[in-house]
């Protein structure tokens, strides 16, 4: 086939998939804020009191120049996010971007570095089991992703600190929110190992990628390339490695996510998890609606990086549907 | 590969019994998952009916964090000299009730989509996919906390968020399957026949062919209750102390595991372990009994 029409097909799939990034980040954004339209209560009753009825609160849109519709309000809101203004937060009145900034730099360590960890650990042990498909083998895998699932998180963090900080005394632990105090690859080191071991994600990395290496071993173009004595590996690995980890890493990157907060809570780890939890606890929602579409749009990336990739290693795939 | 082909065409009926052809492994997973099962159930009655062991907010000045088979407590106690093993029982009424609702969401909402997905395909598959992608977009943990802050902390609500974002995984394990059946021209024969569309819906594709299906998903579904419920209520989003939960227990104890005294955090860590693996263990050897039979 010659080159240009080949080309061709791969502009327009990927076109495709930017498309629906797209859509979906303008659904997520719409989630998002209908959640918080719904929600009982707004600033205008604290505002106008209690006693205040529909006519007033008109009164006062008008008076704000605010878009009394709720079509009317996503539009602006949405104008808004577009150019990185996450609105002000409650509690401290600073705007919420500013404060994303200063703690999400701690929490992207904490993210790649786990993420790291689980491959660290799920890539050895699916590529040493792949070949010893046997019962017990099996068996092991899978209770090791289970116990890895089950074990409580928070709880392990403690255990780790007991252990290596209060009687081993290696790693230190940050403390407190905005400290000054510049953080470390000491203080990084426990955190990141417990996210990445101590995480369901990495029960269900190691099974995917052992059940898809398995998968892809057992084809024919692989039985072909070790009949005719070529290396397996450099005919497998694309499909049977490098795809299904981006796929896990795309799939997972909600987990991981959701175990930071908790991971940042039990470490005291200033970042945007910490963050999420102050603002929970003082419901000052312009903080945890910026983060929420911070890390969906993250997710949404993560996903949409996997499909190029997937694209590249499959160029089939730009034929489908 | 092969076997799996032809045991594709055998009739049912001509099956051995699942018990004899089951793995060991798969029936010993499943005899432990029904034993916590049965476990959880009957302390949660035990704890609505307040057949307790002893006083959940008794403070035994006489053994303060006192370790498991100590006198008079099984388990030990905490911290404040309160009995473990009777605020463990206490402390699945945090999850129990609110995890059926995750589950009844869960396995509605995904049902109806992914039979909506594969039986009608074209538009209404492309929408299902659509909703399911968006949902599976948002870490579970920060959508709960935006909605506790929106609207309040309330377990029911959280569990409702859990119960929706678990939805697509179940939506599409029910469109595969109807998928599947499509492949066996099982559907082109009913409509044939002259069954009504309802009927094939629910009483052919999901009571005769995923049944089984939804009831693995509905195990794993209380051990993620489990897991976010334990998770809230250690970051003090959940139930509050002195109201048990396992979540709440663990933070409580906390500070004096730091100090060297493991057991009142442990406990009820040990309890999340146990019973989530009793859940996830009793998913997977239905699984492995139920669906690769077929």
């Amino acid at each position: 086939m010659p080159q240009t029409s080949r080309l061709k097909p791969v502009i327009l799939v990927v076109s495709r998939e930017l498309l629906m990034t797209a859509l979906l980040l303008l659904g997520i954004s719409l989630v998002v804020f209908s959640i918080v339209y719904l929600a009982p209560g707004d600033p205008f009753e604290a505002l106008l009191g209690a006693q205040a009825g529909a006519a007033d609160r008109q009164a006062a849109l008008q008076a704000m120049e605010l878009p009394s519709t709720w079509y009317g309000q996503y539009l602006s809101w949405l104008g808004q996010l577009l150019q990185g203004d996450f609105g002000a937060s409650l509690r401290s009145g600073a705007p919420v971007a500013q404060e994303l900034i200063v703690t999400g730099g701690n929490t992207l360590y904490l993210i790649f570095g786990a993420m790291l960890v689980s491959l660290l650990f799920a890539v050895p042990i699916a590529v040493y089991s792949v070949n010893r498909q046997d019962a017990f083998s099996t068996w092991l895998v899978t209770m090791t992703a289970y116990l890895a699932s089950a074990l409580p998180l928070f709880w392990l963090g403690y255990v780790l600190i007991y252990i290596f900080t209060h009687q081993l005394g290696i790693f230190p632990v940050a403390t407190g929110l905005h400290t000054d105090q510049p953080l470390g690859l000491s203080h990084l080191l426990l955190p990141v190992i417990l996210l990445g071991i101590g995480n369901g994600a990495v029960g269900e990395i190691l099974r995917h990628l052992r059940l898809e290496l398995a998968r892809v071993l057992g084809e024919e173009y692989v039985r072909t390339a070790r009949a005719k004595g070529a290396p397996v590996w450099r005919h497998a690995l694309a499909e049977g490695l490098i795809l299904p980890v981006t796929e896990m890493v795309a799939a997972k990157l909600p987990h991981i996510l959701s175990g930071a907060i908790i991971v940042e809570q039990v470490f005291n780890w200033p970042g945007v998890g910490r963050l999420t939890w102050q603002a929970a606890l003082d419901r000052d929602y312009p903080v945890i609606l910026a983060v929420a579409v911070v890390a969906a749009a993250m997710v949404r990336g993560g996903s949409l990086l996997h499909r190029c990739v997937y694209i590249w290693i499959n160029p089939r795939a730009s034929r489908e549907h | 590969m092969l076997y799996r082909q032809l045991s594709l065409q055998v009739n049912e009926s001509t099956q051995l019994a699942w018990w004899r052809t089951a793995d060991f492994k798969d029936l010993l997973f499943i005899a432990y998952g029904l034993l916590v099962l049965l476990a959880v159930f009957a302390s949660y009655l035990l704890g609505v009916m307040h057949w307790l062991p002893q006083d959940p907010d008794e403070i035994d000045m006489g053994a303060i964090m006192a370790g498991p088979l100590s006198s008079g407590h099984l388990l030990g106690t905490d911290f404040l000299g309160r009995d473990i093993l009777t605020r463990l029982v206490l402390g699945i009424q945090a999850y129990f009730l609110p995890g059926l609702l995750a589950i009844g969401i869960a396995l509605g909402l995904g049902a109806v989509a992914g039979v909506l997905a594969g039986y009608r395909g074209g538009r209404a598959a492309a929408v299902v996919l659509y909703g399911s992608n968006l949902l599976d977009s948002f870490p579970r943990l920060i959508l709960v906390l935006l909605v506790i802050a929106a609207f309040k902390a309330d377990i029911y609500y959280v569990m409702v968020v859990v119960g929706i974002t678990a939805a697509p995984l179940v939506a599409s394990l029910v469109k595969g399957k109807v998928h599947a059946l499509q492949q066996k021209n099982f559907i082109e024969s009913a409509v044939a026949l002259g069954i009504p569309a309802s009927t094939i819906i629910f009483k052919h594709i999901l009571w005769y062919n995923c049944r089984s299906l939804l009831l693995i998903q509905a195990t794993l579904g209380m051990a993620e209750a489990i897991l976010i419920e334990t998770s809230l209520s250690y970051l003090g989003f959940g139930v509050q102390e002195p109201t048990p939960s396992w979540g709440n227990m663990v933070q409580a104890g906390a500070n004096y595991l730091l100090q060297g005294n493991f057991w009142p955090s442990t406990a009820p860590a040990l309890a999340i372990l146990a019973t989530v693996l009793g859940f996830y263990l009793l998913g997977d050897g239905l699984n492995n009994i139920l669906e690769r039979r077929r």
